[in-house]
């Protein structure tokens, strides 16, 4: 029962797209209903995220200092003034980009190859798909710590296979060119499990005889990849992609824990400028007012996204 | 259908091999170094016996040993066992209602709430730690293990997945549910959860590993160290100097097998989940 | 309908029962407390001293009307965790009465009212190091005392050097320094034997340990980080003196003396055959390569002033300005600071004293590599600036650090030095 043919999804789909559109009076005694399936879920929301995010929106507009809460006072659009000639902030924007623009192919990518070579009857799948899994059940502090000693590039067990294989050894994250890469990839080969399942589901979703049909009608496996399996897995790839992307967004650990954000700031992305700003600066007020800037920005790319997505289906 | 092993199959398995190592060998070098003294980790660091563990058999506990006789991890571990468990339940059935509701029923404001619900995912957690300890704070729950797990049960991502997975289930089976006579919440305590095994799952498992992995909070809300979660002794571990290598590698292997377990456990599950929800999101 | 019902109810019973194992209540005896925090756990042997010493303070004034707690906040490798939960408690006015923190932070809490000072409580400041008072003090008042005092000097192998044709009678000694120029001629020596680094800097942790570290160079040359007044960094930090210190830094990396990107554990592991680093090896050394032979030189010094600075600081127990019971505090401040508890707390860990009275007996039981840092910290431990803006301060300290590093990029120190003096002097504008 649990599996569901795209089929029937995309019915459910087109049929409950337009929610809004429902005309029809709710009752009150819905409205009872409803809301008190909702209770519980919206006022811990409420309490830990919404209010939180409110507080933190307020903050931007003041110059709050970890140190002295009771003194902070409203300082209008001053931190917003500043963040715009701060370099270091410019720096990380420009980062943070680089790092998806980068990492969401890599990440989405090897998710989907790594879904279509499990895409098939095999005894040992299960294995493999605990392997490939494995680093996304790890935490990120731990994975970071070992990579640090992998790409150590003297001893590094990574640098003693590339020259094994007669590559000179590579500086990886003492480098200011290359540090990001280095990330990029550490955290595409971390998360790619994740995505890998969800697209590994979306192709098991597709029914065989779609298949049988294209190949009867002489399509070759390539074709088929292309006008059969893409198509299909749009709904999918659209799902990965947002959160992909939201998660690429606000990268932290990997560079904290790697390289401190350099060397030369090459790898200071956004968030962890939040951070240190926020919390080793002590800087609350400012810090808040990246949070909300970059926050708007994420909003921004994702509406645009979204949007461009519909308008290409309708 | 079935092919007979070919070329190809070889060739595919080969790949899948080596994918394999590529992924998992530093779980392996986590659980080779923990089982070896301190300078054989260093010396071995460019060779393959990175990841054997010591040649001597009495060396692979040492390690486990002293770890054990320095911390307390049985409590710890215990505790942890019990945040996850806990926020594993409260994360099924709160964000599981929640998404019922988005997914099924009708109310005003709906389209406002869940636009509402996407643009949380954005919020980044790391920088709201210290209101969101005020809130705990003002309603009193300072160093309860309350404070640990009422922040973490109610997600916008788990909300999200359940919604879409419901979304699913025809509304033909609530609809004859109800001629049965069942009301609205039977009809998602009997129907929709056990239709969705595989959102449970995933719901779980993901609330579990999350709360399995978190120091800063628990560390935040708690003073009493009796109520502490595993992570504060690793982190306590790895920052004490001198930092012994191969004890911090034991603490991490014992912190990362039940995950392991856990996710080997669910993962049928878990795949049939996520690709419910995944199928469906626009 | 049943099942739903059993499996809520006993969900609320379980966590009923999670909400009411609150911790203890006030005191059954009726006695006040004074609550502590510290930044470690109580499974290291740090923490169980200090348990130690609290249950000795309780004893010790059983008859009066006070009884001291103390809890264990394992900070994590950056100081995160542990300031963490002081900056929420700070919010919610929950701190305790005495606190922990790191020496640079002594001026930030004081500023902005965190802690209170001592003066008034502790008399007897003369017996404490120099170097710990420094740390301790804001605006001519001490607020903080050190735990324990640290050092960082130069490991080397004993069998490496003898082995490059280095007789070890001639190395220096804190009464007999060697400069920046000796120091390099020793490691060609040793980089032409093994071509390899001769030394392991640890320039590759991007941290605290490079300030720590590295400052003392910058001291020695006459210069400084910031002014003593701690108002001006432009014109501090870029003088000449830090672009000399800077350039014995840079030709170290140069000429392959040293490396941005060490092998890990090579001094433990015999690769190199030098080290840079701070006293708390010694314990390392003991446990884990106990068959390497090696001893403990002092910092090498600048050919001009030929003056001998080397690092000190540590974590400082201080009383919160918000605690109720402020004598009874600054006298838990100074019990866990007094002689007794800081030869106890040496003699545990190795670290080293924070007094002249801890010192004398410490100075008897210490190793000879030991008491090599011990003499090097009483005659010579500076500091680290004391600032609000300490934060930023250190941070663009490591990023000269880091820029120099790359030297075929960074060929001019002085451009280097003046863009981040100008960062801290920003930095230090808005603090104050």
């Amino acid at each position: 029962m649990s599996k569901i043919g795209w089929k029937e999804n995309r019915t459910v789909y087109t049929f409950l797209r337009p929610e809004g559109r429902i005309k029809n009076k709710i009752l009150w005694k819905e409205n009872v209903v409803a809301y008190t399936f909702l209770g519980p879920a919206l006022l811990l929301l409420s309490m830990f995220l919404v209010i939180p995010s409110i507080m933190s929106v307020y903050y931007a507009f003041t110059d709050y200092y970890l140190l002295t809460p009771n003194m902070r006072t409203f300082v209008g659009l001053d931190n917003f003034i500043n963040l715009f000639q701060d370099p270091i902030f410019l720096k990380s924007l420009v980062n943070t980009l680089e790092f998806v623009v980068w990492v969401i192919p890599l990440q989405i990518g090897a998710a989907l190859g790594l879904a279509l070579l499990l895409n098939k009857q095999r005894k040992a799948n299960t294995f493999f798909k605990v392997a490939y899994f494995s680093p996304v059940v790890m935490s990120l502090v731990v994975i970071s710590v070992l990579w640090l000693y992998l790409l150590n590039p003297n001893e590094g067990i990574i640098n003693n296979v590339l020259t094994y294989f007669g590559i000179s050894a590579q500086p990886f994250l003492t480098s200011p060119k290359q540090a990001i890469f280095t990330i990029v990839v550490v955290s595409a080969w971390q998360g790619a499990g994740f995505q890998m399942l969800i697209f590994l589901a979306g192709l098991q979703n597709i029914p065989g005889d779609v298949y049988e049909a294209a190949q009867l009608d002489g399509m070759n496996k390539w074709q088929r990849f292309i006008y059969i399996t893409l198509p299909l897995l749009k709904p999918t790839s659209i799902f990965i992609f947002i959160t992909t992307l939201i998660g690429a967004f606000k990268l932290l650990v990997q560079p904290m824990v790697m390289t401190q954000g350099g060397p030369v700031n090459s790898t200071m992305t956004v968030v962890y400028y939040i951070y240190q700003t926020g919390f080793t600066d002590r800087m609350v007020g400012y810090a808040s007012s990246i949070a909300l800037l970059f926050g708007t920005i994420i909003g921004l790319v994702t509406i645009t996204q979204r949007k461009l997505v519909k308008e290409d289906e309708d | 259908m079935r092919r007979k092993f070919g070329p190809l199959t070889i060739l595919e398995y080969i790949c899948l091999v080596l994918l394999a190592v590529l992924f998992i060998f530093p779980l392996f070098w986590m659980v080779a170094s923990s089982m070896k003294p301190e300078a054989e980790i260093y010396n071995n660091m460019s060779n393959i016996k990175a990841f054997l563990p010591s040649f001597h058999p009495s060396d692979w506990f040492v390690s486990y040993n002293q770890v054990l006789l320095r911390f307390h991890l049985l409590v710890y571990i215990g505790n942890s066992l019990f945040y996850g468990l806990c926020v594993a339940v409260g994360s099924i059935i709160i964000n599981g209602m929640a998404g019922y509701a988005f997914a099924k029923l009708n109310f005003s404001g709906k389209k406002v709430l869940f636009g509402l619900l996407l643009a949380i995912l954005i919020v980044p957690f790391e920088t709201i730690l210290i209101s969101q300890f005020t809130i705990i704070h003002s309603i009193g729950l300072v160093d309860t293990r309350l404070a640990v797990i009422l922040p973490t049960l109610a997600g916008a991502f788990n909300i999200y997945l359940f919604r879409n997975f419901f979304m699913a289930i025809p509304t033909e089976i609530i609809e004859s549910a109800k001629l049965d006579g069942a009301n609205t919440w039977q009809v998602f305590w009997r129907v929709m959860l056990p239709m969705s095994k595989p959102a449970v799952a995933t719901v779980g498992t993901l609330a579990f590993i999350g709360s399995w992995n978190d120091y800063i909070w628990p560390l935040m809300v708690l003073t009493d160290k009796s109520k502490f979660p595993i992570q504060v002794a690793i982190t306590a571990i790895n920052s004490t100097d001198p930092v012994y290598t191969n004890q911090v590698m034991a603490v991490l292997t014992i912190s990362t097998v039940p995950l392991i377990i856990i996710y080997i456990v669910a993962q049928r599950y878990i795949l049939e989940g996520i690709g419910g929800s995944g199928t469906g999101i626009k | 309908m049943k099942k739903w019902l059993v499996v809520s109810i006993s969900l609320l019973l379980m966590f009923a029962a999670v909400g009411c194992s609150k911790s203890e209540s006030v005191n059954s005896d009726g006695k006040k407390t004074i609550t502590m925090w510290v930044h470690i756990s109580d499974d290291n042997e740090e923490g169980k001293v200090y348990k130690k010493r609290v249950e000795a303070f309780n004893k010790k004034y059983s008859s009066d009307n006070i009884k001291a707690k103390i809890e264990f906040i394992p900070r994590s490798g950056n100081g995160g965790g542990y300031e963490d939960k002081v900056n929420a408690a700070l919010t919610t006015s929950t701190l305790p009465d005495v606190i922990t923190l790191d020496g640079p932070n002594t001026a930030a809490y004081a500023k902005s009212g965190v802690i209170a000072p001592l003066d008034e409580y502790v008399k007897d400041q003369e017996d404490l190091l120099p170097s710990i008072k420094q740390q301790g003090t804001y605006k001519d008042k001490l607020y903080a005392i050190g735990v324990s005092e640290s050092s960082v000097g130069i490991y080397y192998n004993k069998r490496m050097l003898q082995e490059a044709g280095v007789d070890l009678n001639t190395l220096p000694t804190v009464d007999n320094p060697w400069t920046w120029d000796q120091f390099l001629a020793l490691c060609k020596t040793l980089k032409e034997k093994y071509d390899k680094p001769a030394i392991d800097m640890q320039l590759q942790s991007k941290d605290e340990m490079l300030t720590y570290a590295l400052t003392p160079f910058v001291w020695s040359a006459d210069g400084d980080i910031i002014s003593k007044d701690g108002k001006k960094a432009d014109g501090v930090f870029n003088k000449k003196t830090t672009v000399e210190a800077m350039t014995f830094i840079q030709t170290m990396l140069k000429e392959g003396y040293t490396t941005r990107t060490p092998v890990k554990q090579a001094f433990e592991t015999e690769k190199y055959s030098m080290k840079f680093s701070g006293v708390w090896t010694v314990t390392d050394m003991k446990t884990n390569y106990p068959k390497v032979d090696y001893g403990v030189m002092p910092y090498p010094v600048s050919p001009k002033t030929k003056k001998l600075v080397s690092p000190s600081g540590s974590w400082q127990f201080a009383m919160t300005q918000t605690s109720e019971n402020k004598e009874w505090a600054a006298k838990l401040v100074d019990w866990m600071t007094n002689k007794d508890s800081n030869v106890e707390l040496s003699r545990t860990i190795g670290a080293l004293p924070v007094r002249y009275s801890s010192e004398k007996v410490m100075v008897k039981e210490f190793s000879v590599q030991m008491n090599v840092f011990l003499k090097q910290l009483k005659e010579t431990g500076h500091a680290r600036p004391v600032t609000p803006a300490y934060p930023q301060v250190t941070r663009a300290f490591q990023q000269t650090i880091d820029d120099i590093s790359f030297y075929d990029q960074n060929k001019d120190i002085q451009k280097v030095l003046d863009t981040h003096a100008k960062e801290m002097q920003s930095a230090i504008d808005k603090a104050n």
